[in-house]
């Protein structure tokens, strides 16, 4: 058992990319009840547009940053405006094939920009790492969990402590409600919603920085954050965040542990975050954090 | 010659997987995105029989359909337990598994570097290596597919469905019986599917896990939309404009590397347009009673 506690270190960094990439889309369900499956391809853009300012246009970290900030926001903007709020009010159906519309075409733009092989935004040479203990970690490990906890813990202090958070769990407990009380819901969302891109943008970024990233990557992030959230149930923020962790720990545990001489190849990694899915949703489809609600 | 012979079967394939898709999707209204791993696996059926096992047309082609048929019953049973979003996910989901599968069972599939050398078929002697042969033998086929699909979209079976996705509770009191209608669509779709699949990997001779990911559901998506769900000549028309609309591209001196992105922003765009412009009508919200 050696191995165990680099084990439990790897899966606190994976849990941490999906609880950032997560937590956004789950804010989104809770407000708009939409479905975003291009979730991951907007994290998987943001990651590129950082790319091009940081490697091919050699701009500093801090500037490469905020461009795609602003990026991000636009990119809510628009696609907010066009693919998700004209739909909104008719059959539920139609946002879905929408925002699948939309993965396909930021996948599509995306390999006609930067083509479709792997790139990677860290230098090529290998991170050294640290050895705590029996545990390696890289330096920008250490970052990945860090900035997850920064900003997890603000937003935690975002939806319950400010008044911005106040009106988006008013929303999201009753829309029309809050609303009749004077909340500007299509404000809100957009702030939600833009907060969620930049989110995905940033956890994009991580995930460009240590491992790699590829048009590809948009699908997969988008399922994943679908794994974490139906762990902790459609719209709940807090058990989607769990989710991400619970996700990040089986995924790790499952391939780096041997049953009795037989362990499981890593490429089965991602089948396991499939399965959970499927069997969260057919045995308790309100997620596991979640009670379940009362018939009205 | 060669070439149009080359769309012509593309043409055919589609058609079949489109309504097959119309089926479940434009009569149930059931947002199955496993339907594309349903198709896979009718492809890796008949690609597996027939380089491993050397097995004969007669035998990979019911397999395939029967093969994918067993899964329909794994998505039924999904689409029983879960409604809307949920089942979106849910089949999702199962869609992943299947691929995920696919890619690291290495010692079956092959993982991504995908099986090679599947054999044309040999049917009563006639060889059907020769692309006009096969698009006899295929036509044959679509034919009989399309037939079928059309007389299934006149019985109560098509009722039935188009009652139970406007409103289900409303249905059943009139006697339907969910469970066994449903699963009934998902079987006939789904073996239908499996043939489609059979076919594109006698056609292609190689198929790989990338021939069967979600863009290429959402190209399914695209033709059953664009063509009106629920529609059979609908359905068709749109399968012959979205197979066909990108091939000009191929004149135009663009690489071929931007090609697949081209065709794929091409058709996203189109459906985009499409339920835009006819979001009021294309899916009506469940009557409440």
């Amino acid at each position: 058992m050696e191995i165990l506690p680099q084990l439990l270190v790897n899966a606190i960094i994976a849990g941490s990319i999906y609880a950032l990439a997560s937590s956004g889309l789950s804010l989104t369900y809770g407000l708009l009840r939409i479905l975003n499956f291009a979730h991951g391809h907007l994290m998987m853009v943001g990651v590129y547009f950082f790319y091009l300012l940081s490697v091919e246009y050699q701009w500093s970290l801090a500037a490469s940053g905020l461009g795609t900030i602003v990026f991000s926001i636009l990119l809510a903007a628009v696609t907010l405006r066009i693919f998700v709020l004209p739909f909104s009010k008719y059959s539920f159906i139609l946002t879905l094939v929408t925002t699948l519309a939309l993965s396909n075409i930021i996948e599509a733009l995306v390999s006609i920009c930067f083509g479709v092989n792997v790139k990677s935004l860290s230098p090529g040479t290998a991170a050294k790492s640290i050895e705590i203990g029996s545990v390696y970690i890289t330096p920008i490990q250490i970052i990945i969990i860090v900035s997850a906890l920064t900003l997890l813990s603000a937003t935690a202090f975002i939806i319950h402590q400010s008044s911005l958070g106040r009106k988006i769990r008013a929303l999201s407990a009753d829309a029309f409600a809050a609303q009749s009380v004077g909340i500007h819901e299509s404000r809100v969302c957009f702030l939600v919603y833009t907060l969620a891109v930049i989110y995905a943008a940033f956890a994009g970024i991580l995930v460009g920085y240590e491992t790699n990233m590829q048009p590809t990557m948009g699908t997969t992030y988008t399922i994943k954050a679908f794994a974490a959230m139906v762990l902790g149930g459609l719209g709940n923020l807090w058990g989607t965040i769990i989710g991400s962790y619970i996700l990040g720990l089986v995924e790790n545990l499952s391939i780096g542990l041997d049953f009795g001489g037989y362990s499981i190849p890593a490429g089965y990694k991602d089948a396991f975050s499939f399965m959970i899915i499927l069997l969260v949703l057919l045995f308790r489809p309100q997620g596991l954090f979640t009670k379940k609600k009362r018939a009205a | 010659m060669d070439y149009l012979i080359h769309l012509a079967i593309l043409v055919g394939i589609y058609l079949i997987l489109a309504q097959s898709f119309n089926i479940v999707f434009g009569l149930g209204r059931m947002f199955n995105l496993a339907h594309i791993a349903v198709y896979a696996i009718g492809a890796y059926t008949t690609a597996l029989l027939s380089t491993n096992l050397q097995m004969s047309f007669w035998i990979c082609i019911p397999a395939s359909m029967i093969i994918s048929a067993l899964f329909a019953l794994l998505i039924g049973a999904i689409s029983f337990k879960l409604d809307h979003d949920y089942f979106a996910i849910g089949s999702l989901a199962f869609s992943s598994v299947v691929t995920a599968v696919l890619i690291n069972w290495k010692s079956l599939t092959r993982g991504v570097l995908g099986i090679t050398g599947i054999p044309r078929p040999e049917v009563l002697g006639i060889d059907f290596s020769d692309n006009t042969n096969f698009l006899f033998l295929l036509s044959i086929f679509v034919a009989a597919v399309l037939i079928s699909v059309g007389i299934i979209f006149k019985i109560t079976f098509a009722r039935c469905l188009r009652a139970q996705a406007e409103h289900s509770h409303a249905a059943r009191s009139l006697g339907v019986n969910l469970v066994r209608l449903r699963t009934n669509a998902f079987i006939i779709s789904s073996a239908y599917a499996g043939l489609a699949g059979a076919f594109f990997s006698y056609y292609i001779n190689y198929i790989d896990p990338s021939s069967f990911g979600l863009h290429e559901m959402v190209f399914v998506l695209s033709i059953v939309i664009i063509g009106k769900p629920g529609s059979f000549w609908g359905v068709t028309a749109a399968t012959f404009f979205l197979v066909l609309l990108p091939e000009p591209l191929r004149f135009l001196s663009i690489s071929p590397s931007i090609l697949g992105p081209m065709r794929q922003l091409l058709y996203s765009l189109i459906l985009f347009g499409v339920v835009f412009w006819k979001r009021k009508t294309l899916f009506p919200v469940e009557r409440s009673v």
